[in-house]
């Protein structure tokens, strides 16, 4: 899920960056810095929407760097347990799915795709059902349930499951 | 229920092994099913009796919950699912608990969920100023800008954020909070059914809900029409210059 958030940060600003443009100077640093970043707590910055605030700037000891903190308010996106997402599935394998919401990478294990799906070796594996109906392969679109996540510095990795009322194959409306 | 629940709590041990397996639980389940069938409505208070077994503990819970919640026969499947949202609580450890969906408690105070369609908006917003401002060619939007937007783009079915905000946040005097709010605009749902299975933190307050989320969903089913019917005329104009 979207979210719209304050954060802070100090920015460290070199000398040469001072004078009139230096607010730009700021800002353009902190886009570069902090866009396309992860955080645990915050989830993917996607963008920075606005300064709230730049604060009074703290020149380092023994440096010429002066640190200003700043305020800025940004769209974060990040997945949560018990969310519903709908992913495109990006690979299949014998042991499950993966597939991408945004920026998050969720897979999805044969265990939690549903007992009558069973996997189709060959150019294109698949998940299908034994009618045929339904089937699950590379840029299917699915609706999962998000189970479990795990974050680290640069990535949110997601568990999902597909095996519960109203999750499955979207376009498919046999698919549930 | 919720007596039987308090009950199911005092055997710690075998609710904590049961947990861990989850082949018995479907065993249970079904054995439930059958239950239910054949004892009818009686069943769920004959049950707590059997407490003391552990394969009795989850049979009368689901079959119980399926005579009452899921009046048609064809819901058997889920009585998995309803173990772990309302039963689960008391008795199943902690493992089922994650599963419901608690933004509020895992956010910082100052963020505010956002709807797809609301991101959407945003983000396309940023792209296009993005081309006339950076006249710094080594400065990029990041990849997870164009993943994130093209997300939003795809699961945003509403093309006016306003609207359907306004739609339901009438629902939020009826307990429902800022998240399950965006999660149900984006996740669309057609029927009532579908959003107690998909937001199962909803479910306590059913009774209550059902009636008003009927409407919000009609609501937004003429909304999403009106979107669909949008992008075609769109598209009709796109090709008008072609011919």
């Amino acid at each position: 899920m979207f979210f719209h958030i304050v954060l802070e940060r100090n920015m460290q600003l070199h000398p040469r960056h001072f004078g009139r443009n230096l607010r730009e100077n700021l800002v353009s640093k902190l886009m570069k810095d902090v866009e396309g970043t992860c955080s645990g707590r915050h989830g993917f910055v996607v963008a920075i929407t606005g300064i709230e605030n730049i604060g009074k700037g703290l020149i380092r000891d023994g440096t010429g760097f002066v640190t200003f903190p700043v305020k800025y308010q940004c769209v974060v996106f990040r997945p949560f347990k018990g969310e519903i997402l709908e992913a495109v599935v990006t690979m299949v394998n014998k042991m499950g799915f993966f597939a991408e919401a945004g920026p998050v990478q969720i897979f999805v294990s044969n265990h939690l795709i549903p007992d009558d799906m069973e996997f189709q070796i060959g150019d294109m594996p698949n998940y299908t059902t034994s009618d045929g109906s339904v089937k699950i392969q590379k840029d299917s679109e699915v609706r999962l349930k998000i189970i479990g996540t795990r974050v680290d510095a640069t990535e949110i990795f997601c568990i999902g499951t597909i095996k519960d009322d109203f999750l499955g194959v979207i376009n498919d409306p046999s698919a549930g | 229920m919720e007596k039987g629940g308090k009950g199911f709590s005092l055997p710690p041990q075998t609710a904590r092994k049961s947990s861990l397996k989850s082949n018995p639980q479907g065993v249970a389940s079904l054995k439930g099913k059958d239950d239910s069938s054949t004892k009818s409505k009686r069943g769920k208070k004959v049950q707590f009796n059997f407490e003391g077994s552990p394969e009795a503990n989850f049979s009368p819970k689901s079959g119980g919950k399926d005579e009452t919640t899921f009046p048609k026969g064809d819901s058997s499947k889920w009585g998995k699912s309803d173990k772990t949202s309302t039963g689960g609580k008391n008795s199943i450890s902690k493992e089922p608990q994650p599963l419901e969906f608690k933004i509020e408690q895992e956010l910082p105070e100052n963020a505010k969920c956002m709807m797809d369609c609301e991101a959407v908006d945003i983000l396309q917003g940023i792209k296009d100023q993005m081309v006339i401002l950076t006249r710094d060619p080594e400065f990029r939007l990041p990849v997870s800008f164009d993943k994130g937007l093209q997300y939003a783009k795809r699961g945003g079915h509403y093309t006016n954020p306003q609207l359907v905000r306004q739609v339901l946040e009438t629902l939020t005097k009826y307990g429902v909070t800022d998240g399950e709010i965006c999660l149900i605009a984006n996740v669309c749902p057609e029927s009532v059914d579908e959003v107690f299975a998909l937001v199962p933190t909803l479910k306590p307050k059913r009774t209550k809900l059902s009636e008003p989320l009927q409407d919000v969903l009609s609501e937004l089913a003429k909304l999403k029409e009106s979107a669909s019917l949008e992008s075609q005329m769109e598209r009709a104009q796109v090709d008008i210059p072609d011919n």
